[in-house]
């Protein structure tokens, strides 16, 4: 009974040099779904598509279970956003800023907003090109949440800032997530972030959807193995998704860790893959092909 | 209640939590009927995502430690000792068996392995 | 929609009386009224439209719950405002300074050529950029400069030719312009919802 309130089916898209192929991805209410894949890979495009920025040329989007044709303002209502590069006007200070999103959203809450103005510790008479980096991420942030938003969609929000911030953004995630209606969507590179709070994992190489999994999962499945070069053959190399070789031996990723368990037992080390090391080795995979 | 986890750790983080909510459970530190912290506010105090908190009580329930009701949370299961040692006395006699024919295929004797026994039962402790 | 037409409001706040007092200030300046009012719209209209032409403005509108609809038809209906506002402040200004009632023909007048301009500005400006368009103006600008210093007495005779416009007593005549620009407006602004609905940002 677990509701999607992000569902893209066979959705394609093409633009000079890259496309988006068959994209079918589904985002669970109530958790968070980090988005990973390496630049280009397709991830704004997605995101895009998902806030109605772009429009697909073939297949179809819902979001809530509605369709950007018919409800897009009460779509847009319940999503909150956050983008990697600054999105506001430059030459007004954040509560001009404010006087200005407020009246678009019905469910605005000043509380809400000085809450995070507060914590945030954001000037609000400053002009917002004095920003930094970290400021602007907050005062986006901000923005995003005091409108009561249901869905979050969060493009790169980490990128650029500095471990405290980005402590302090995850801090607040696991606060939004304690009463279970919310949703979050975070694309990043910096996939130690999602370590501490991410749910489902959702990986995009190339425009082509890889897989959504749950993040325990991931250990479960995957696994780096490491042995002498001599145990690979036109056979085993099969096992693998993407192999490393060196001189000293080799380093290789596979999708299904008991089986190359079984198959290789004590004569390589197996250990816990990292989401980077997923990303890494499919895109090695793919140049081997 | 508490909770350590490792990330270092080659358990995954879901079995960690499991295993310590398990234990403190059967030494009686988490009394039947006493309420577990949602899934959602442990998940945040342990700094990890709600997925795996949910897996481990998802666990924990069907292993018949906690019970959980809708929109009020998770409970200590009333347990019945006898019942634990039974389950617990099932899973020790399987794990011989498999030993003991590991035992045979390689011809180990009982002898040895019974001194082998004895020594792996005092070192762990 | 109101609240995209508010939104420029508050993002002009600093220019907009800045310029309104300006215009004021041109007034005493004898120079014709018709030309600096129609320079004076055009700018703060297009002023307007350009803060809102960059990527990130793009991304944040239509992030918004607003529609690309509504997002075009704030800057027409914002428009129409940005005139008012400017006819008013020469209509006041007009009367305190030269203590005489302007006619309304040279307000319709005013209106007409600005509704007119913004009608080709604004779908230009969605499709391509509107800084192609000011470079266009600059141009215009620097030609009638020029030709001025060759034809000294160029700005008479455009005053003339404007006078024998407004002096033609025809109703009809005046209801033709009105309907004339009215309905070039409203194409305009059809078209320039067509455009902005297939931008990619």
């Amino acid at each position: 009974m677990m509701e999607n309130v992000i569902e893209l089916q066979h959705v394609y898209k093409a633009f000079k040099g890259f496309e988006l192929k068959d994209l079918s991805i589904s985002v669970k209410k109530g958790f968070v779904t980090g988005f990973i894949g390496g630049n280009g890979a397709g991830k704004s495009t997605t995101i895009k598509l998902i806030m109605n920025l772009l429009k697909p040329d073939s297949g179809t989007i819902s979001i809530f279970g509605m369709d950007y044709k018919k409800n897009e303002k009460e779509i847009k209502q319940r999503i909150g956003f956050v983008f990697d590069s600054n999105i506001f006007y430059e030459n007004i200070t954040l509560a001009e800023m404010k006087k200005i999103i407020k009246p678009a959203y019905r469910k605005w809450d000043d509380t809400l907003f000085n809450q995070y103005i507060d914590m945030f510790e954001l000037p609000l008479k400053k002009n917002l090109k004095t920003f930094s980096k970290g400021m602007k991420m907050k005062a986006s942030l901000t923005i995003a949440l005091s409108h009561h938003a249901e869905l979050i969609i969060m493009d790169e929000p980490t990128s650029g800032l500095d471990p405290i911030i980005r402590s302090e953004l995850l801090n607040i995630l696991h606060n939004l997530m304690q009463n279970g209606e919310r949703t979050i969507l975070f694309s990043t590179h910096i996939t130690t972030d999602l370590d501490r709070i991410a749910d489902y994992i959702t990986f995009i190489h190339n425009g082509q959807h890889i897989f959504t999994k749950e993040y325990y999962k991931i250990e479960e499945e995957f696994a780096i193995v490491k042995g002498g070069t001599n145990l690979l053959d036109r056979d085993t190399e099969q096992e693998f998704i993407g192999i490393h070789k060196t001189n000293h031996g080799f380093r290789a990723l596979t999708a299904n860790k008991q089986r190359t368990k079984n198959i290789f037992g004590d004569t390589v080390i197996i250990e816990k893959p990292t989401l980077e090391d997923i990303m890494l080795y499919t895109k090695k995979g793919e140049e081997r092909c | 209640m508490q909770v350590i986890i490792s990330n270092q750790s080659k358990e995954p983080i879901y079995r960690q939590i499991y295993a310590q909510i398990k234990k403190q459970i059967l030494t009686n530190e988490l009394k039947p009927g006493e309420s577990l912290p949602s899934m959602r506010q442990l998940a945040k105090d342990l700094n990890i995502s709600v997925i795996t908190t949910k897996r481990a009580y998802e666990e924990l329930e069907n292993d018949g430690f906690i019970y959980s009701i809708v929109g009020k949370g998770s409970f200590v299961c009333e347990q019945n000792n006898e019942m634990i040692l039974e389950r617990k006395m099932k899973v020790i006699e399987e794990q011989l068996l498999s030993a003991i024919q590991n035992s045979k295929e390689v011809g180990i004797e009982l002898e040895e392995l019974k001194e082998l026994l004895t020594l792996l039962y005092k070192e762990d402790t | 929609m109101l609240n995209l037409i508010r939104k420029d409001m508050i993002l002009q706040k600093k220019t907009l009386p800045f310029m309104l007092l300006f215009l004021f200030v041109y007034l005493f300046v004898n120079v014709s009224t018709s030309w600096v009012a129609i320079v004076f719209c055009i700018v703060i209209i297009m002023n307007a439209f350009q803060t809102d032409e960059t990527s990130s403005a793009n991304l944040l509108l239509n992030s918004l719950p607003y529609t690309r609809k509504e997002i075009v038809s704030s800057k027409y209906i914002g428009a129409l405002i940005f005139i008012f506002l400017t006819l008013l402040t020469i209509f006041i200004g007009n009367w305190m300074i030269h203590r005489e009632i302007m006619q309304w023909e040279i307000l319709l007048f005013i209106t007409s050529i600005v509704m007119g301009l913004i009608s080709f500005a604004f779908p230009f400006s969605y499709l391509f950029n509107s800084k192609y368009l000011l470079i266009g103006f600059g141009g215009v600008f620097v030609v009638y400069m020029v030709t001025l210093s060759f034809i000294p007495n160029l700005n008479d005779r455009v005053r003339e030719l404007v006078q024998t416009v407004l002096s033609l007593d025809n109703s009809l005549f005046y209801l033709g312009i009105i309907l004339s620009v009215g309905l070039l407006y409203v194409l305009s602004w059809i078209l320039s919802i067509r455009i902005y609905s297939r931008k990619v940002f």
